[in-house]
């Protein structure tokens, strides 16, 4: 009984209802008929337990922990794509969804984009994206999802060849990519459809690579040099961190190379290499990064050394990723009890897995890399505390967590030594890894936005759109090319599907702008400065949310908080014309005047 | 390339592929075409190009086949940006097939001499019936639940709205459209007042089913100075009295800011 519960075909079976029941639950959701979220954990346990506990098995064979894995990526990714099909729906989606709209516009790469203007200069996965749109006919959403989950498929087998030949144990390598699906940002954020989703699956098989190429004959290590360079280039195009990442991860294996005698050749090429094009990159094309991500970092130390010197309030945790105003439903004490447990494991595996690395395989620079990553990630866990500092903490935990994973392949070993209870000690290994993955789940992504929210419904079998998707749609087959400043959920849907050049936010500061009740000296100077004679006047509280504002305001539940009158009455008074009005948003055209 | 049968068979079906990305009319078969040509067939040209005849695992093999494909995609859209005709349909039809059949041509030469076993189908085990069954069925369900997520579900609890718009038809902005676009979720009657200037006024009775949306040209007489203001008043039927919406314009249209 036990051996066929535990055969491929049925645990296939047992992931496939799973998805269905998280499918179910975001589908109630969508109804708004606040389903309870019982049923969407259930179906993520469904999916995962069973592979878990597969994988503690001595009995699989490589190929079947290999398959075990790909379909654990699969599955989880299926979660992702269930929430949200068939529309983008997370934040930085919109933003690189318009960017292929851009390259399918104009047959050229780097045409401007208002919400991150840098994101047009890292056009790897917008270009090959645009491979997939034109060659096939579909549309950018399923491109995008089809190369994403096919990243997604890559990352999953690159890391279970990375543990297996680092470790040695396809056994260990399985259990390794099962803990890397615990990482906070896994479920949601990793699988969007964003530069990163693209370029991270790479940097995996990078490290990959140039682990088999350690360990082939010389003969061979040629071969395995065209990934790595390949690889190299791809992601200098695709992420800017990702590429900063790979130069450093390059740079300290060729210290540690040299410093530890390692008797094979110095990497010092890649990393010349990747450290040459990152830099090449951001000079020659890329300069916008600068001031775009070093802001970013900046404010992030100082707010570690306000929050540690007590000057600034420490973030509470499970709060909103958000700094909208909207109340949002507070994670439940139980959840975060679960996303807290997950550290605590992670933290005993992480411990039990350093002792055993360090003493059995600190000769291998890498692993000695890894076992930074694994110290690093519980340091970065601190930056959660700092306001401005979470959200790098969070992002740079994705790396981290690869060389924690493979610590943790020792900790793991440890509990599934022989010996007796070998089946409870299984099932206690398969609980703590779900445990990880539900945890990281629920601390990389609010609690409110587990489950779907209506964006499109259906009524009298004809579909009905929430008010800023239709002004994005009214925008599209209007207005179309039109420049546009609004609240940020509003800009974003602007952009895609909506394909209008749409400002949102502080570069300009269009937040002022839109949210103030008063119209100030300077609003409609700055408006006309940037070309910008369309604005759209949002009293939702919920507009300058990218993560919720999209989406119907649902009675009793979310989205009913209102900004004051004044912010569509102040440019009623210019007065200027009313080109749209849809209940909580208008449109404006402020070249409309009398 | 002879005697290597899956550099052949790479390179036909990237001709083949491309053949039908580009001009068969029918998406889903251009999606079928397209998903090899741009996910495998580059990737795997390359990997074998660089290995040669050397042994590489077919599980590493086809991972890797995915990953390079990408990383010729990422790539690939930066070296056919260069060119003046860009990134359209027919130049990724050309650009893709010519890396598959160059690496291959590669592979070809860097293999020490034809492997007639190469290219052959591995042999699988064949799985029982059982198994098939159970697979079958975890794809229905799987189907089942992509299938749910993409239905639009009725929200009831989703507060409702009908918008009102309103354009000049044209550039000589001698009329104007007036859209009123249900997104309710049961049929809703409204009146619909256009004034045009202050001497001219037209009422319509608007009946709309949840989703339907109802377009009215109306003409702005011409004024020999200065602007006409066009107002159209949207008011729900059961609620006479109490504006529900309101758009205005100036026309024709000055186009500077304030």
């Amino acid at each position: 009984m036990q051996a066929r519960l535990e055969s491929p075909p049925v645990i296939a079976l047992l992931a496939a209802v799973g998805l269905f029941l998280c499918s179910l639950a975001n589908a109630l959701a969508r109804e708004t008929r606040d389903p309870t979220q019982l049923i969407y954990w259930l179906g993520v346990l469904l999916i995962a337990v069973p592979i878990f506990l597969r994988l503690t098995s001595t009995q699989p064979s490589y190929r079947e922990r290999l398959g075990l894995v790909l379909l654990l990526g699969l599955a989880l990714y299926g979660v992702k794509v269930v929430h949200d099909a068939p529309l983008f729906t997370l934040s930085d989606e919109y933003i690189h969804a318009f960017n292929v709209q851009q390259i399918e516009k104009f047959d050229h790469l780097y045409h401007f984009n208002p919400a991150i203007s840098t994101s047009p200069y890292y056009p790897g996965l917008e270009g090959a994206t645009s491979a997939l749109t034109m060659l096939t006919g579909a549309s950018i959403y399923l491109s995008g999802t089809i190369l994403i989950g096919a990243a997604r498929l890559v990352q999953m087998a690159a890391l279970f060849f990375l543990f297996a030949r680092l470790s040695g144990s396809a056994r260990g390598a399985g259990l390794g990519v099962a803990v890397y699906t615990g990482t906070s940002n896994f479920l949601f954020w990793g699988a969007q459809f964003s530069y990163e989703s693209l370029s991270l699956p790479l940097v995996c098989v990078v490290l990959m690579a140039f682990v088999e190429r350690e360990e082939a004959p010389p003969r061979l290590r040629g071969a395995w040099t065209v990934p790595i360079v390949l690889g190299i280039l791809a992601i200098t195009i695709t992420h800017h961190l990702s590429s900063y990442a790979l130069a450093v991860i390059f740079v300290a294996l060729a210290v540690l190379y040299r410093v530890m005698k390692v008797d094979k050749p110095n990497p010092w090429p890649f990393a010349a290499l990747a450290v040459g094009s990152a830099a090449a990159w951001l000079l020659i094309a890329a300069q916008s990064t600068v001031g775009y991500l070093f802001p970013v970092l900046e404010s992030a130390v100082k707010a570690i050394f306000e929050t540690a010197f007590g000057d600034t309030e420490a973030r509470q945790l499970f709060g909103s990723p958000s700094d909208t105003a909207e109340a949002v439903a507070g994670t439940p004490i139980g959840a975060r009890a679960i996303a807290l447990l997950a550290i605590a494991i992670l933290g005993v595996i992480s411990l039990i897995g350093l002792r055993q690395v360090w003493r059995r395989e600190r000769r291998k620079p890498l692993v000695i890399l890894f076992c930074a990553f694994t110290v690093a990630f519980f340091a970065a866990l601190m930056l959660r505390f700092a306001p401005a500092a979470w959200e790098t903490g969070n992002r740079a935990g994705g790396y981290f967590f690869i060389g924690l994973s493979f610590v943790a392949i020792y900790g793991t070993a440890q509990l599934l030594r022989r010996g007796p209870r070998l089946m409870g000690r299984r099932l206690l290994l398969s609980g703590a890894l779900a445990v990880v993955l539900v945890g990281g789940a629920i601390s990389g992504w609010s609690w409110d936005l587990q489950l779907a929210r209506p964006l499109k419904a259906s009524a009298d079998g004809k579909d009905v759109f929430s008010e800023p998707l239709a002004l994005a749609e009214f925008a599209k087959q209007r207005l179309d090319g039109s420049r546009f400043a609004g609240p940020e959920a509003d800009a974003r849907v602007l952009l895609f599907p909506g394909g209008q050049v749409a400002f949102g936010g502080q570069g300009p500061d269009i937040e002022d702008v839109v949210d103030e009740p008063q119209l100030r000296d300077w609003q409609l100077p700055l408006l006309e400065r940037n070309h910008l004679p369309y604005l759209v006047a949002d009293r939702r509280l919920l507009s300058e949310d990218t993560l919720r504002g999209q989406y119907f305001s649902v009675e009793d539940q979310y989205g009913n908080e209102l900004r004051p009158q004044g912010v569509v009455h102040k440019f009623s008074e210019v007065p200027v014309g009313r080109v749209w009005q849809g209940g909580r948003i208008v449109l404006f055209n402020l070249r409309d005047r009398p | 390339m002879r005697g290597n049968r899956d550099l052949q068979r790479a390179c036909l079906a990237a001709v083949v592929g491309a053949l039908v990305a580009a001009l068969a009319p029918w998406a889903y078969v251009r999606l079928l075409g397209a998903l090899p040509l741009t996910l495998f067939l580059p990737g795997y040209a390359i990997v074998a190009a660089a290995f040669g005849s050397r042994e590489l695992a077919p599980p590493k093999r086809i991972m890797l086949s995915v990953a390079v494909s990408l990383m010729v995609l990422a790539l690939g859209a930066f070296v056919l940006n260069i060119f003046p005709f860009g990134l359209e349909t027919a130049s990724w039809a050309v650009l893709l097939p010519l890396v598959v059949i160059a690496a291959c041509r590669g592979a070809a030469l860097r293999r020490e001499r034809p492997q007639p076993g190469r290219g052959g189908r591995p042999a699988l085990p064949r799985p029982a019936v059982g198994t098939l069954v159970i697979g079958a069925l975890a794809a229905v369900i799987a189907l089942g639940a992509l299938v749910l997520a993409g239905k639009p579900l009725p929200a009831e609890n989703a507060k409702g709205f009908t918008a009102l718009w309103m354009l000049p038809t044209d550039s000589r902005e001698d009329a104007v459209a007036i859209g009123v676009d249900s997104n309710q979720h049961q049929a809703r009657s409204y009146r619909l007042e256009v004034s045009l200037g202050k001497d001219q006024s037209k009422t319509y009775r608007v009946d709309l089913d949840p989703g339907e949306e109802r377009v009215y040209e109306v003409d702005v007489p011409p004024r020999p100075s200065g602007r006409t203001h066009v107002v159209a008043s949207l008011y729900k039927e059961a609620k006479p009295q109490k504006l529900y919406r309101r758009v205005t314009s100036w026309l024709p249209r000055q186009m500077t800011f304030p």
